[in-house]
């Protein structure tokens, strides 16, 4: 069952099937389902960092017009943990009606120490934002590779020690979370149509909530407005929507508004860290230490992909030191975002790596090029298609194409001489990796009816990511249709079991399953069909637009020949092998996990910025990258997918920022308009080349784009000024800042 | 549905406040706060009469689409709310609610206008247009289908503001630039990150070759 080797369809340019539906309005999001007699559901919520809650009083909120219904999430005595942890739901006829109740609710407070700044927790020396342990830090890990403190800098032409940084940012998805919750007549099957990343797993969540059996809950997803990592899960509110649906039996609407969604709906965590690293004369890197911490909020773990620190050059660097501690702080649980700990990493390593490659007097392209992960060969001989056994060659590839995309021979300057006038113009690079292995279940059913229509059906969900498409272009592609031709039909829990989209798994997860599903359903069709003609099986094939029979030449219309078939339709089932059968046979591995797909991929990105040295303000003008993913299924949204990456990469590295206050604890800029995101003005001509490698299979694309794009713009800016901006977003105070205590010669 | 009567120069504040503050009053006398209130009494005020709805409901006439279509909202309800949730119209979509994305962008008697920030009685009288509008007979206009041929979306929620704000430039000035198609977005932001593929949709709706 391997991919077709010439490939009418798979890996061009094919437009998204639901485009048109999407930019007509016509698409109904999860926002937008209204259902017969629904009512509007808000939630109160704490207005202070830390606090247990002393008395809760809901009594003139139930004689409030309009009001319905109430749920307690937390009761008298429970502990509040941030600013914004949820109290009670309350629903009403209309959402105007739910604002009144939810202002009518008394809630006495007593008020506890907080504290929501990185700095503040790291040297307060108690516990003083709740949750577990004894004080406000948790150690992360630690690691030195024998001897480090003596032998790391030996021999060292240069190092260069200093502070690197980005801030805490949240998944600002455009849809808030949340969800429209209906119980049936009797109240023991509930539908809930969600904002999610994970039709199944929403279902089940609320499943074990409600203490139902399998099949009786349902989730729909089949327009979702974006969740970057955010949505894996029906959520506190989710839940109560459903609580209030079953006490009031109404349907009930509770999706979060703009303040709900920047202060409970996701965070990325923060990362600073103090970074020494040397090197040789020659180029090659001796040692690297860092020294980092960051918070998620009261009780997540690790804010940096420890074990791949040093980022990408771990491999070639001999000496290593790394120590992660986790502060705690007042504000919400960090979700995952966008390729977690990745990003911080590179923040942690490129930018370190350039401002050695000054001290050096290197070019920081030549750095790269001397430190290189070197290709694994123990791997390369076990199977030549793993990403370790040839990840120098794939980044020396890209870095050879992407150098001459951007003319960086001719455009690169040494760091501080960016041009004559007022705004300076600097060169970054930063290189990236990421797994986007996807793996089953992912059940995926395709059916050709008699009257020529195909329908492949499964339960995952389009993020945005056109997933839809892709099993349309795989369908098509087999049985010699166009993609327009296919109905898929995803986003609904009773479709079976599938993989949450999260860690770019959902293309590699789901197209396998999706190309064994309709070789069989084409197999079952022209089996009937040979019964029909009196043929062979094998005198049958299919060719684009028809099938055609070898025994007299024929080429019949496919849907003549589906009405020829005999049956109403033919239908069949694809899914991947299950995970005993993986890991005992290694025939079946090769196939599935590296050929049909695969993971691990590299990447490499260069930005071009502009540095008005009196204003401070940092524009982007253009940027460059070069990435592969093995085999692209729609090249279309696959390059959409990476620019759409690259630019939440420069707005994180020049915009955005939850800002919290240290006297309240509550967030400043829970908004959209002090939380800043780039417009299309902001945004500059992206460049993407991606590096086709159809043979490692299908990888996914979500996560990597976004990973060095904040580095090389930290780089471009000090490539720009001759200064370090040393933390992430890059701002014009922080840039004015960094002009200011530039000292002369080197930075 | 409400005629606005005003003077010449609008009504003064102290008219405004005269007749809010009569008709809270007659509310809280009568107590008919959520119900359907009539939609307008005339309150006396200093220069003239000045309307006075609600607090409570009060029917309203939209013209959306091209259709009169009824329904009675709170007078604080704005135009996006009144949308979405009275009259289940939902390609315009409530993101930031506070006049930054432009995801609930509409036409207004064709110009462009965050329908989350104004209020639903005050669109009453004028054209209302949402994306829904750029799809009739099967058939899509122009601008969504470039939209969906340059990929110029991903998850799309966002999308809708985009297009309409785009249709409003092009039908105020169909020779417009790229540069003037793209400061015309300049009200509306795509969290996805498609500015690039909406380059792409400008440039051929504008039917010039996208250079470096």
């Amino acid at each position: 069952m391997p991919w077709p080797v010439t490939r009418r369809l798979i890996g061009t340019r094919i437009q998204r099937l639901d485009g048109i539906e999407k930019a007509t309005g016509r698409a109904k999001y999860s926002f937008d389902i209204n259902r017969p007699r629904m009512l509007h559901a808000r939630i109160l919520r704490s207005p202070h960092a830390h606090a247990t809650i002393k008395t809760i009083d809901t009594a003139a909120a139930e004689k409030t017009a309009g009001f319905r219904g109430i749920y307690l999430i937390k009761k008298a005595g429970a502990e509040l943990f941030f600013a914004g942890d949820e109290i009670v739901a309350i629903c009403a006829d209309t959402e105007e009606h739910a604002e009144d109740c939810l202002r009518a609710i008394r809630v006495e407070y007593n008020v506890q120490q907080h504290v929501v700044k990185e700095a503040d927790s790291l040297t307060a020396q108690t516990n003083v934002t709740g949750g577990l342990g004894a004080n406000n830090i948790v150690a992360a890990g630690d690691f030195a590779t024998d001897n480090f403190d003596t032998v790391a800098f030996q021999g060292a032409a240069a190092t260069h020690e200093a502070s690197y940084g980005i801030a805490v940012i949240s998944h600002q998805c455009l849809e808030s979370h949340g969800l429209v919750a209906e119980w049936d007549a009797k109240q023991e099957n509930l539908t809930v149509w969600a904002s999610t990343q994970a039709v199944p797993n929403t279902a089940e969540g609320l499943r074990v909530h409600f203490k139902l059996k399998p099949g009786e809950v349902t989730c729909i997803c089949n327009y979702m407005g974006g969740g970057f990592g955010s949505k894996f899960g029906p959520d506190i509110q989710g839940i109560a929507a459903a609580e209030l649906a079953r006490s009031t039996r109404q349907p009930v609407k509770l999706m979060l508004d703009r303040a709900e969604e920047v202060t409970v709906g996701g965070i990325r965590p923060s990362a600073y860290g103090t970074v020494k690293i040397g090197g040789t004369k020659e180029g090659r890197l001796t040692g690297y230490e860092v020294d980092c911490y960051g918070t998620g909020g009261v009780n997540r773990g690790p804010t940096v992909n420890f074990g791949l620190l040093p980022y990408v050059y771990g491999p070639s660097i001999p000496n290593i030191k790394r120590r992660h501690r986790v502060v705690r702080t007042n504000i919400q649980t960090a979700r995952a975002m966008r390729a977690p700990g990745h990003p911080q990493n590179a923040i942690l390593t490129e930018q370190a790596l350039d401002d050695l490659a000054a001290r050096l007097n290197v070019n920081p392209m030549t750095l790269r090029l001397a430190n290189l992960p070197p290709n694994d060969m123990a791997e390369r001989q076990a199977n030549p298609r793993t990403f370790p056994g040839q990840r120098a060659d794939i980044y020396r590839t890209e870095i050879a194409i992407i150098r001459k995309m951007c003319g960086w021979d001719q455009a690169w300057h040494a760091p501080g001489q960016g041009g004559k006038g007022t705004i300076k113009t600097g060169l970054g690079m930063a290189l990236h990796t990421w797994g986007g292995g996807g793996r089953g279940p992912n059940p995926t059913r395709v059916t050709i009816n008699a009257d020529g229509t195909v329908v492949a059906q499964s339960s995952s969900q389009d993020l945005g990511t056109a997933h839809r498409t892709v099993m349309a272009i795989i369908v098509a592609e087999i049985l010699g249709l166009q993609p327009t031709d296919i109905t898929c039909i995803i986003g609904n829990s009773q479709h079976g079991p599938s993989t949450p989209s999260g860690g770019s798994t959902t293309c590699p997860g789901t197209s396998p399953a999706i190309l064994k599903a309709v070789e069989l359903a084409a197999e079952a069709m022209l089996t009937a069909l040979a019964g029909r003609l009196n043929v062979q099986r094998n005198q049958l094939s299919i060719a684009p637009g028809v099938v055609v029979n070898a025994a007299n030449n024929q080429r019949i219309p496919f849907r003549d020949a589906c009405r020829q078939m005999g049956v109403p339709n033919v239908q069949a089932n694809g899914d991947w092998p299950v995970q005993k059968d993986l890991q005992s046979n290694a025939v079946l591995r090769e196939e599935w996990t590296t050929r049909l797909t695969n993971q691990g991929v590299g990447g490499v990105q260069i930005a071009e910025v502009k540095v008005d040295t009196e204003t401070g303000v940092v524009r982007c003008s253009r940027f460059w990258t070069v990435q592969d993913c093995g085999l692209i299924i729609n090249k279309l949204a696959c390059e959409s997918q990476v620019a759409g990456g690259i630019i939440m990469g420069l707005n994180y590295a020049l915009y955005e920022e939850c800002i919290y206050d240290r006297q309240t604890g509550r967030q400043v800029n829970p908004d959209m308009e002090f939380y800043k995101l780039g417009g299309i003005a902001d945004m500059p001509n992206i460049y993407v080349h991606m590096h086709d490698m159809p043979e490692r299979g299908v990888i996914g694309i979500g996560e990597p784009p976004t990973i060095g794009t904040a580095a090389a713009v930290g780089n471009a800016i000090f490539n720009a000024i001759g200064a370090r901006v040393s933390h992430a977003p890059f701002t014009p105070e922080r840039v004015l800042a960094a002009l200011a205590s530039r000292k002369p010669g080197n930075p | 549905m409400i005629e606005l009567e005003t003077t010449e120069a609008g009504p003064s504040r102290r008219q405004f406040l005269q007749g809010t503050g009569a008709a809270v009053t007659a509310t809280a006398l009568t107590g008919f706060a959520a119900s359907d209130t009539p939609a307008a009494e005339l309150q006396p005020g200093g220069g003239g009469p000045v309307p006075a709805v609600g607090p409570g409901a009060a029917k309203i006439t939209l013209n959306v689409n091209g259709r009169d279509v009824q329904t009675s909202v709170e007078p604080r309800v704005t135009l996006l709310d009144a949308l979405r949730n009275y009259l289940d119209v939902t390609g315009c979509k409530r993101v930031c609610d506070r006049a930054t994305c432009g995801a609930c962008t509409v036409m207004l008697d064709g110009k462009v206008v965050y329908s989350c920030t104004m209020l639903a009685i005050e669109a009453q009288g004028k054209a209302i247009r949402t994306a829904e509008s750029l799809y009739n007979d099967g058939k899509a206009d122009a601008i969504p289908v470039a939209f969906a041929r340059t990929d110029a979306q991903q998850c799309g929620f966002c999308t809708p503001g985009f297009v309409v704000a785009m249709k409003a430039v092009l039908e105020a000035n169909p020779q417009a630039t790229p540069a003037e198609v793209e400061r015309g977005l300049q009200g509306n932001i795509c969290r996805c990150g498609t500015y690039e593929q909406m380059r792409d949709a400008i440039y051929s709706l504008c039917n010039t070759k996208r250079g470096n």
